[in-house]
């Protein structure tokens, strides 16, 4: 029923998709559709159609685009990153599950889910360098700050694959703890987080080996990182626990914990840093987390089974910093 | 958002969240999260159907019984594979059968650069009427269902499964449940292929599962009511499931639709009469079926399968009866 005065709501604003600065793109991965959200009244003014199974996105390395990628159609959506207007389809880009771009925009990379394989595309006309077969369900990743490498958690085989994206080579491949999920290079280039969905804990590797060298206890189900854009702290959703862990990566500790029921997914923060928001997969909503008092301030309804989640913003990313390239902020399972 | 879904959702969570999520947790079964989280709706919509089946329709049917002359003692075994199917048991199982082979199969079909269609590419009016949208994909998910149906009447090793169906002389609203395990699969894994194949959305297939389900529960019904050529009724249904007579050999190979007759009466297997008929099968091995209980019917079932695979001249060999 909500589905139809959705519609009706979208036909009586008219066709046009651009929304006002702000608003908040969430992907409904079984509805297959995205809601606009206003950031302002919290309320979802629109739904549009989506391939099938839109999962995760990600911003272009110029700002400009973020892409929506629909597993089952082979393709990704770009909206504008300022208005929400679609601008292009790519398409041919095989179960774009998990995507990110190399943090100097030259390689774009994807992990199939369902079909379990990676994708090593250069990011200049999204030309195949590489298809490599993983079993285990390739599900997040993320890159070093040269570029050079590319980290691949395997969720359902207890793995992290790395290749060298010049060559597509694997480097190593290390077993590191049940269900790895949330990839995350910090920008020392020295350590790489993984959050294991299967325990407790985030795990510390050391990148140019896999081997596992430190080990924080955050929530069950720990699962998705977000930075918090100071460059020291992280968030992490555990979507077992229904928390949101803050981690000081500097002291390797936690900073805070925020209760967010629901299966708490993926997130993005505000331009002017005072909300996250963060999808409620089991709820059908997405959370607004106030930072100062950090707790969720409101709960917005969507779609079934809400993931990616994107904050329209004139400056989506700022390119060539590889804090943000490297957080793979918009790319959870 | 509606107060229903709200409570629906609600509970659906607390269910996961309190029962499921520690477990899947604690066995490392983290891979099966989301389709873990969508098996708690699948049985709490069982929940909803069984109520409905025998809070309201066995009502109706009681109230006006068409036959009254059968054994109602035979019904009970029905009620059983109501319960594990419309709890999830059942389903499960097929589930964790089906699951590997329709994903190698879409594995290979999208390796070979095939990605499934969805009817709204081609009708993109149907993005915006939703109802029609759930109507057009329910109608060809039935189309699929008729067929798959005739597959089961004309295949004698699929007729040797689905006969159990047919076996029972006391058809009920429990009675659309009673299907070999084995059957189940095959169907399941025929439409599933099928639905994946012309884009039903997971919400949609479940809402198709539950109406379509429900209807096909109420045409089982012990009752003389029908709803013409728009909905398959009791009326139509029981047809399919009459006696064979000397004057009517062929009487179930008729009214084969689940939900919509117009694919009867497209394809020329319609009938429409008020007669008075019997239900069950003119076979005695089949017709054995009745009074066994579950674990038996599964077993003796299956053996009859397996003899109706063999070359015609080996059956005998094997045959019980």
């Amino acid at each position: 029923m909500n589905r139809f005065v959705i519609v009706a709501l979208a036909l009586c604003m008219g066709a046009s998709t651009a929304v006002r600065a702000e608003s908040v793109v969430i992907l409904n991965s079984e509805d297959a559709s995205y809601s606009i959200v206003d950031r302002a009244t919290r309320q979802e003014v629109t739904r549009l159609p989506l391939g099938r199974e839109p999962h995760h996105l990600v911003v272009t390395p110029d700002g400009k685009e973020v892409l929506l990628a629909s597993t089952v159609t082979n393709d990704l959506v770009a909206l504008d990153t300022t208005n929400g207007t679609q601008r292009r389809v790519v398409r041919d880009v095989v179960d774009p599950y998990q995507l990110g771009y190399s943090p100097d925009g030259k390689w774009f990379v994807t992990a199939a889910y369902r079909l379990d394989h990676i994708d090593i595309y250069r990011a200049d006309g999204f030309k195949l360098a590489s298809r490599i077969f993983m079993d285990g369900l390739p599900s997040h990743l993320t890159f070093d700050v040269e570029s050079r490498t590319v980290f691949v958690t395997l969720q359902q085989s207890n793995r992290v694959v790395a290749f060298d994206l010049p060559t597509q080579a694997i480097k190593w491949v290390a077993e590191i703890g049940k269900a790895p999920a949330g990839a995350l290079m910090l920008p020392d280039d020295k350590r790489l987080l993984i959050a294991l969905t299967g325990e407790d804990a985030v795990v510390t590797l050391d990148p140019a080996t896999g081997a596992v060298v430190g080990r924080l206890q955050t929530g069950k189900g720990a699962h998705q990182f977000f930075p918090k854009g100071d460059g020291r702290h992280w968030f992490l959703s555990n979507r077992i626990e229904g928390t949101v862990s803050l981690i000081d990566t500097q002291d390797m500790k936690i900073a805070a914990t925020i209760r967010v029921p629901g299966g708490p997914d993926c997130m993005d923060i505000t331009a002017d840093g005072k909300e996250l928001w963060i999808t409620q997969r089991f709820l059908r909503r997405v959370a607004v987390v106030d930072l100062a008092q950090m707790k969720v301030v409101a709960s917005v309804p969507v779609g079934k089974s809400p993931h990616g989640v994107f904050i329209l913003k004139a400056d989506a990313v700022a390119p060539g910093l590889p804090i943000r390239a490297a957080s793979t902020e918009t790319a959870t399972k | 958002m509606s107060g229903l879904l709200e409570v629906w959702i609600g509970v659906q969570n607390w269910i996961f969240e309190t029962l499921v999520s520690p477990a899947l947790f604690h066995f490392g079964l983290m891979s099966w999260f989301e389709p873990a989280f969508n098996a708690v709706e699948f049985f709490m919509l069982g929940v909803v159907q069984i109520a409905v089946i025998a809070l309201g329709m066995r009502l109706l049917e009681r109230r006006w019984t068409l036959d009254r002359a059968g054994d109602a003692g035979l019904i009970g075994v029905d009620r059983v594979y109501t319960a594990l199917n419309k709890l999830g048991v059942i389903p499960l199982i097929v589930f964790i059968v089906a699951y590997p082979v329709t994903t190698e199969i879409e594995r290979q079909v999208r390796v070979w650069g095939v990605t499934p269609p969805r009817l709204e590419h081609m009708l993109p009016w149907l993005y915006d009427h939703a109802l029609a949208s759930f109507l057009l994909y329910f109608a060809l998910y039935d189309f699929a269902a008729y067929w798959v149906h005739r597959a089961q009447h004309r295949l004698s090793w699929w007729w040797a499964l689905h006969s159990l169906h047919h076996s029972q002389r006391q058809v009920t609203v429990w009675t659309d449940d009673r299907n070999h395990i084995v059957d189940d699969l095959l169907v399941t894994l025929v439409l599933v292929i099928f639905a994946q194949f012309v884009g039903v959305q997971p919400d949609d297939y479940v809402l198709i599962l539950m109406v379509g389900r429900l209807i096909e529960s109420w045409s089982h019904a012990n009752v003389d009511q029908g709803f013409g050529w728009l909905i398959v009724g009791p009326r139509f249904h029981r047809l399919h499931h009459a006696l064979a007579s000397a004057d009517e050999r062929h009487i179930h190979d008729h009214n084969f639709a689940p939900v919509f007759p117009i694919w009867d009466i497209l394809f020329g297997t319609a009938i429409y009469d008020r007669k008075a008929r019997s239900t069950g099968v003119a076979d005695k091995s089949i017709d054995a079926d009745n009074g066994r209980g579950w674990v038996v019917q599964q077993v003796t079932v299956f053996g009859r399968f397996l003899r109706a695979l063999l070359p015609r001249g080996e059956r005998s060999r094997f045959s019980r009866s």
